[in-house]
C-alpha cells in the first residue's frame, strides 16, 4: 500500500500541453478518481504514474521515494485498461499468472495465487479459456485478476467500465468499490463519467485541458464547486447558468438580467461585491434546488414551460426564461402544460455565483 | 497476506542512480534493436556504393587485382562520356528502348489488365485465377522462367512458332532464331520482362481499384454510365497516384534489371556470361557493366559504367521524394478520393 | 418519340453490345496473353514425365527416365555433373540461412521502427525506401573485390556463407518494413499491460508482441526462403567450384553447355526445383500477395 504524490507534473507533446503543473496527493488506501472530459489529460497522467510515459517536468513520489524515472516493471502497480488488454495468445490462467511468472515465483505459489484471485473475482471456471471466448464482463474480471495477482501497492484503472453494458456497469461499480475497500489497495481511477466518480471515489480530481480544476470529496465538489467548469461538470442534469450583473440598492443587492431581477439580500450581496473581479457575474443553480410555483410569489423568476421529460421518479421540466432554456427537477405529481407560465423559487442557500471573467466561484 | 516476496527494496538513495541508469537504457535500447539491420544495410548497400565510387576512378582489372597497385584515373569516364568506347552509344540506345518499352507495359498495359481483371470481370473465382496466372512469371524462380522461355522459342521443340502459325502468321515472318535475329530478339527482350513487370502494376492497381468505395461506382452506374464510361471517368482518374508511383518505381527497377536477359541469352546462347547478348543487340547498360567486370575483368571500367546508374537513381529518388512526399510513396495503392 | 418498349429494346441491344465488348477486352487483354504462360507450365509438367511430347503440351510415352538425376549423376554428352542431392542441399542451405537471418534482423529492426522513439526515425524510414535507387549490379562488382580481399572468394562453403550474408542484407530493408506493418497493428495497451506486469521492453517484445505477429513472421520467413531458393546471380558470379553450385546455377549450365538439349530431363530438374515455390505459394498466397508489392526486382 502506498501513497502517491504528483509534484508540478507536466507532459508536453510538442506544443500541446497534455498535462500542465499538476499537483496531487493521494493517501494510502484511498480511492481517487481522475475525472474530466476527453482529452483533459487524465489518461496521460495515469500513464505517467504507471511509468509508461516519462513526464516532461515534475516528479512522482510513491511514499517518500522518487519514482519519476523508474520503468513500469519496478513500480509494483496493477493496471486495468479500457480495452482490458488481455494477451490473446494466452489462456485466462496464463494471463493472470503472467506477472507472477515474470517475478520468477515458484510454480506452486503461482498456482495458489491464481486460483485465489480467480475465486475472488468469480472466474475460477474460466481458467482454461482464451480471451476471445469471453464476454466483456468476464474479460474485465480477468484483467482485474491479472492486476491483483501480483499484489500491487497501487491500482490504476483507465475507464475500465466504459465498454460494459449499462446494467453490468452499475453492478461492477459497486463491486469495484467493495473490492477496493476490502483489499485496501490505493487506487487511482480515470473516468469521464461523473456519476461513476461520485459514487465510487473517496476524493475526485477534476481535470480540464491538462489542468487541475478542483480536488475534493464528492460532496465538496457538489456543494462547493470552485469554478464554473466543476460546477457544470458535476451533477446530472447539470447546473443552470445565467449571466447578469450586480446592482447595489440602499438595502439590498440585486442580481439583474434582461429578463428578471433576483434579490440576494445584504449578507450575500456584500460577499459577492467583495469577491467580484469584473462587473459581470454568473448565477448558478442546480435543477434540484428550484421549486416550481404556479402562482407568483416575491423574489421568484417568471418562466414559461417549454418541454416536459417524465422520468418516473422525477420530472425534468425544461423552462424558458427569455429565449434561453433551463432545466428544473420537479416532483412526479406536478401537473404542467407546455407554454404555461410558472414561477421559479430558488433555494437561496444553495445558489452559486461565479465571476464571469475568472470563472471562479465567489459563492 | 503477501505470498510473493518483494524483490525490490525501496529506499530514497537508490533513486537517482536508478534514474540515470534507466534513462541511459531507454536511449540505447532502440539502437540495440536496430543494430543488426543497420550493420547489414551498411554491408550490402552502403559499402558497395562507396567502393564502386572508388573503383570507378581506378584502372583495376585482372592484371593488377592480386597486388592491387591501381592507378587513379578519369579514363573510365572518358570512355563513357567522350565515347572513347565505341559500343557505349549502342548500349545506351538499347537501354532506352528497353526501359521505355517495358515501362509502357508495366504502367499502361498493367492498368488495362487490372481494370479488366479487377473490374470488368465480376466473377471472383475467375478474377483470382487470372491474377494468380499473371503472377506466375514473377514468383517462378528466374532460371525456370528463363528455361521455359528458352523452350518456348525453340524452333523445333518449342511452341511459339507453332502457335503463331496457328494464329495465321506466315512462316516467312518467323525468325530462325528468336534469340539472335533482330528485331525478334528485341521483341523477345521486351516481352519476357514485360510479363514479369506487368504483375507489379497489376498488384498495385488492383489493390487501388478494390479500395475505391463501391458507392462511387454505383452512383455512376445509376446515373447511366456503362462499364467503359465508369472506367474512363471514375476509376482511372482515381488511380492517378498509383500510376505515377508505378512509373517512378519501375523506372528505377528497369534501369537496374538484367538478370533475365543474362539467363536467357546466356543459357540459351551457350552458357558463360551471355556473350551473344552483344550480337543479339540486347546488351542493356547494367548487363554491359556486368560483362565488363566478369567476362572481361575490367573492374574499374565496369564500376564507372554502373556509377552512371547510381547517379541517375539517386537523382530520380530525390525527385520522387519531392514530388510524392514520403507518405504517398508508402501507400501507393490507397486511392486519394 | 420512342415508346417505352422501343426504348427498352434499344437499351437491351446496347447492353448486349457492351457485354460483348467487355468480354472481348477481357479475353484480348487478360486471357490470350496468358496462353504462352499456361503452355509453358503445362509443358514443364508433362515434359518431365514424357519421353516425347506431342503438340508441346500433351504428354506421351510416360517415363520416369527423366527423373534419373534423383539417383544417378547427371551425364550430358561427355560431361558429368555432381549428384543432384548435394546441390539441393547447398540450395537449401542458402535458402534457410537467408530466411533465418532475415527473420532475426527484421523482427528486431521492424519493432524499433514501429514502436520506439529515437532520433532520425523518419530519416531512417525514408532512407530504407530510397535504397531502391541503388542498382543491384554495383553490389556484384564491389562485393567481388571485397570477397577477394578478404580471401573469401572461391572458397566453397565460406563463399556460400558470404552469399547468405549479402542476401540477408539485401532482403532486410523490405522485410523490416513489412514486419513493421505487422507490429503497427498491435494495440499499444497490450504492450503497456506487459510493461506494467513486469516486462522490460525486450521481454515484452519476446513474450507478448512477437507471438502475436507470428503470421507476419511466417510470411517473411517464407518470402526470404523463396528468395534465397531462387537466388542465381550471386552464386553464379562467385561460386566457381561445381560442388558448391546451387540448383539455379546447375540448371543454367545444363541448358547452356550442350548442343542437343535433353528437354525431358531439363523439365524434370526444373519441376523438381520449382516444387517448393509452388507449394509455399499455394499455401500462403494471400499473405505473399501482400508482400510481393514491394519486395521483388523488376
Amino acid at each position: 500500500m502506498v501513497s502517491v504524490r504528483l509534484i508540478n507534473l507536466c507532459k508536453y507533446f510538442g506544443k500541446v500541453k497534455a498535462v500542465d503543473q499538476l499537483n496531487l496527493e493521494i493517501k494510502d488506501r484511498e480511492f481517487v478518481a481522475l475525472l474530466g472530459p476527453s482529452g483533459c489529460g487524465k489518461t496521460t497522467t495515469l500513464l505517467m504514474i504507471a511509468g509508461i510515459y516519462k513526464p516532461t517536468k515534475g516528479k512522482i513520489y510513491f511514499d517518500e521515494v522518487d519514482v519519476t524515472n523508474w520503468p513500469p516493471k519496478d513500480r509494483n502497480i496493477g493496471m486495468v485498461f479500457q480495452s482490458y488488454a488481455l494477451y490473446p495468445h494466452l489462456s485466462v490462467y496464463d494471463n493472470i499468472a503472467f506477472p507472477l511468472k515474470l517475478k520468477k515465483a515458484p510454480k506452486n505459489v503461482i498456482d495458489k495465487k491464481v486460483k485465489e484471485v480467480a475465486k475472488l473475482l468469480r472466474i475460477d471456471e474460466l481458467l482454461d479459456r482464451k480471451p476471445a471466448q469471453l464476454s466483456g464482463g468476464q474479460k474485465q474480471r480477468v484483467a482485474l485478476a491479472r492486476a491483483l495477482a501480483k499484489e500491487p501497492d497501487l491500482f490504476l484503472m483507465d475507464e475500465p467500465l466504459s465498454n460494459l453494458d449499462a446494467k453490468l456497469r452499475v453492478f461492477m461499480r459497486a463491486e469495484l468499490k467493495r473490492l477496493q475497500k476490502e483489499l485496501g489497495i490505493t487506487t487511482i481511477y480515470v473516468t469521464h463519467d461523473q456519476v461513476e466518480a461520485m459514487s465510487m471515489a473517496d476524493r475526485i480530481a477534476v481535470l480540464n485541458a491538462g489542468r487541475l480544476q478542483q480536488y475534493g470529496t464528492p460532496d465538496e465538489l457538489y456543494s462547493k464547486p470552485s469554478n464554473l467548469f466543476v460546477a457544470g461538470f458535476i451533477g446530472a442534469p447539470p447546473m443552470n447558468f445565467v449571466e447578469g450583473s450586480l446592482v447595489e440598492e440602499p438595502n439590498d443587492y440585486l442580481f439583474v438580467t434582461n429578463e428578471f431581477k433576483l434579490s440576494l439580500g445584504l449578507e450575500l450581496g456584500e460577499l459577492v461585491k467583495k469577491g467580484m473581479k469584473s462587473s459581470e457575474i454568473i448565477l448558478g443553480f442546480r435543477p434540484e434546488h428550484v421549486k416550481i410555483l404556479i402562482k407568483p410569489e416575491i423574489n421568484t423568476i417568471k418562466a414559461k414551460v417549454y418541454v416536459i421529460e417524465p422520468l418516473g421518479r422525477d420530472i425534468i421540466v425544461n423552462v424558458k426564461i427569455g429565449d434561453k432554456v433551463y432545466k428544473v427537477i420537479a416532483p412526479p405529481d406536478i401537473v404542467l402544460k407546455p407554454g404555461q407560465d410558472i414561477w421559479l423559487k430558488l433555494d437561496m442557500d444553495k445558489i452559486h455565483i461565479f465571476d464571469k471573467k475568472t470563472e471562479k466561484a465567489i459563492i | 497476506m503477501p505470498l510473493i516476496r518483494r524483490g525490490h527494496e525501496k529506499n530514497a538513495d537508490s533513486s537517482s542512480s536508478e534514474a540515470t541508469k534507466a534513462s541511459r537504457r531507454r536511449k540505447i535500447l532502440p539502437f540495440l534493436f536496430l543494430l543488426p539491420m543497420l550493420i547489414f544495410i551498411c554491408f550490402s548497400w552502403i559499402s558497395p556504393v562507396i567502393l564502386t565510387i572508388y573503383l570507378s576512378f581506378t584502372d583495376l582489372s585482372i592484371k593488377n587485382l592480386l597486388k592491387f597497385n591501381v592507378k587513379y584515373t578519369l579514363e573510365n569516364f572518358e570512355k563513357i562520356f567522350l565515347v572513347e568506347d565505341p559500343y557505349i552509344p549502342e548500349v545506351l540506345k538499347i537501354t532506352v528502348f528497353y526501359v521505355a518499352s517495358v515501362l509502357s507495359i508495366n504502367v499502361v498495359y498493367a492498368l488495362i489488365l487490372s481494370v479488366a481483371i479487377a473490374y470488368l470481370v465480376k466473377n471472383e473465382i475467375l478474377s483470382m485465377i487470372l491474377r494468380l496466372s499473371w503472377l506466375l512469371p514473377r514468383i517462378t524462380p528466374g532460371i525456370i522462367y528463363a528455361l521455359l522461355w528458352i523452350w518456348f522459342i525453340d524452333p523445333t521443340a518449342g511452341m511459339l512458332n507453332k502457335l503463331l502459325m496457328l494464329a495465321g502468321v506466315p512462316k516467312s515472318w518467323l525468325p530462325s532464331s528468336w534469340l539472335l535475329d533482330k528485331p525478334y530478339a528485341q521483341l523477345l527482350l521486351v516481352i519476357v520482362n514485360g510479363y514479369v513487370g506487368a504483375s507489379f502494376g497489376m498488384i498495385i492497381y488492383t489493390a487501388a481499384i478494390k479500395s475505391i468505395p463501391p458507392d462511387l461506382i454505383n452512383a455512376a452506374l445509376v446515373d447511366g454510365a456503362t462499364d467503359f464510361q465508369v472506367v474512363r471517368r471514375v476509376i482511372i482518374p482515381l488511380l492517378k497516384w498509383p500510376i505515377l508511383f508505378v512509373t517512378a518505381w519501375q523506372t528505377l527497377s528497369l534501369m537496374a534489371s538484367y538478370e533475365y536477359i543474362l539467363m536467357i541469352w546466356g543459357a540459351g546462347g551457350g552458357g558463360g556470361y551471355a556473350g551473344v547478348a552483344r550480337a543479339a543487340g540486347v546488351m542493356v547498360w547494367s548487363l554491359y557493366s556486368y560483362t565488363k567486370a566478369f567476362a572481361e575483368y575490367q573492374y574499374g571500367y565496369a564500376a564507372a559504367i554502373s556509377m552512371v546508374l547510381v547517379v541517375i537513381g539517386i537523382i530520380l529518388i530525390m525527385i520522387y521524394f519531392r514530388v510524392f512526399g514520403f507518405r504517398r510513396l508508402m501507400a501507393p495503392s490507397r486511392v486519394e478520393v | 418519340m420512342m415508346g417505352v418498349k422501343e426504348k427498352k429494346m434499344k437499351a437491351g441491344r446496347g447492353y448486349i453490345l457492351h457485354t460483348i465488348l467487355k468480354y472481348i477486352v477481357v479475353i484480348l487483354v487478360a486471357i490470350i496473353p496468358l496462353i504462352p504462360i499456361w503452355c509453358m507450365y503445362l509443358w514443364l509438367i508433362s515434359q518431365s514425365f514424357s519421353g516425347r511430347v506431342i503438340l508441346g503440351i500433351v504428354p506421351s510415352n510416360f517415363t520416369i527416365n527423366n527423373w534419373r538425376f534423383l539417383w544417378a549423376p547427371i551425364k550430358m554428352g561427355l560431361k558429368e555433373y555432381p549428384n543432384i542431392w548435394p546441390i539441393t542441399i547447398n540450395t537449401l542451405f542458402l535458402a534457410l540461412g537467408t530466411s533465418g537471418l532475415v527473420v532475426f534482423i527484421s523482427t528486431l529492426g521492424g519493432y524499433a521502427l514501429s514502436r520506439m522513439e529515437f532520433k532520425g526515425r523518419t530519416t531512417l524510414m525514408e532512407f530504407i525506401i530510397a535504397l531502391h535507387a541503388f542498382p543491384a549490379i554495383i553490389l556484384l562488382i564491389a562485393m567481388f573485390i571485397i570477397l577477394n580481399k578478404l580471401g573469401l572468394y572461391g572458397k566453397g562453403i565460406i563463399t556460400l556463407m558470404g552469399i547468405i550474408l549479402i542476401k540477408a542484407g539485401l532482403e532486410c530493408p523490405m522485410a523490416s518494413w513489412i514486419i513493421k506493418g505487422f507490429f503497427d497493428s498491435i494495440p499499444w495497451d497490450i504492450e503497456w499491460a506487459a510493461l506494467v506486469d513486469g516486462c522490460s521492453r525486450l521481454t515484452a517484445w519476446r513474450r507478448v508482441i512477437l507471438p502475436l505477429i507470428l503470421p507476419g513472421v511466417g510470411a517473411i520467413a517464407i518470402f526470404s526462403f523463396l528468395s534465397g531458393w531462387s537466388e542465381f546471380l550471386l552464386v553464379f558470379t562467385y561460386v566457381k567450384d561445381e560442388t558448391y553450385y546451387t540448383l539455379p546455377v546447375l540448371i543454367y549450365h545444363l541448358i547452356g553447355e550442350f548442343k542437343f538439349i535433353d528437354w525431358g530431363m531439363l523439365a524434370a530438374i526444373g519441376l523438381f526445383y520449382t516444387i517448393p515455390t509452388l507449394i509455399f505459394f499455394s499455401v500462403s498466397q494471400k499473405v505473399l500477395l501482400r508482400i510481393y508489392v514491394g519486395g521483388v526486382k523488376g
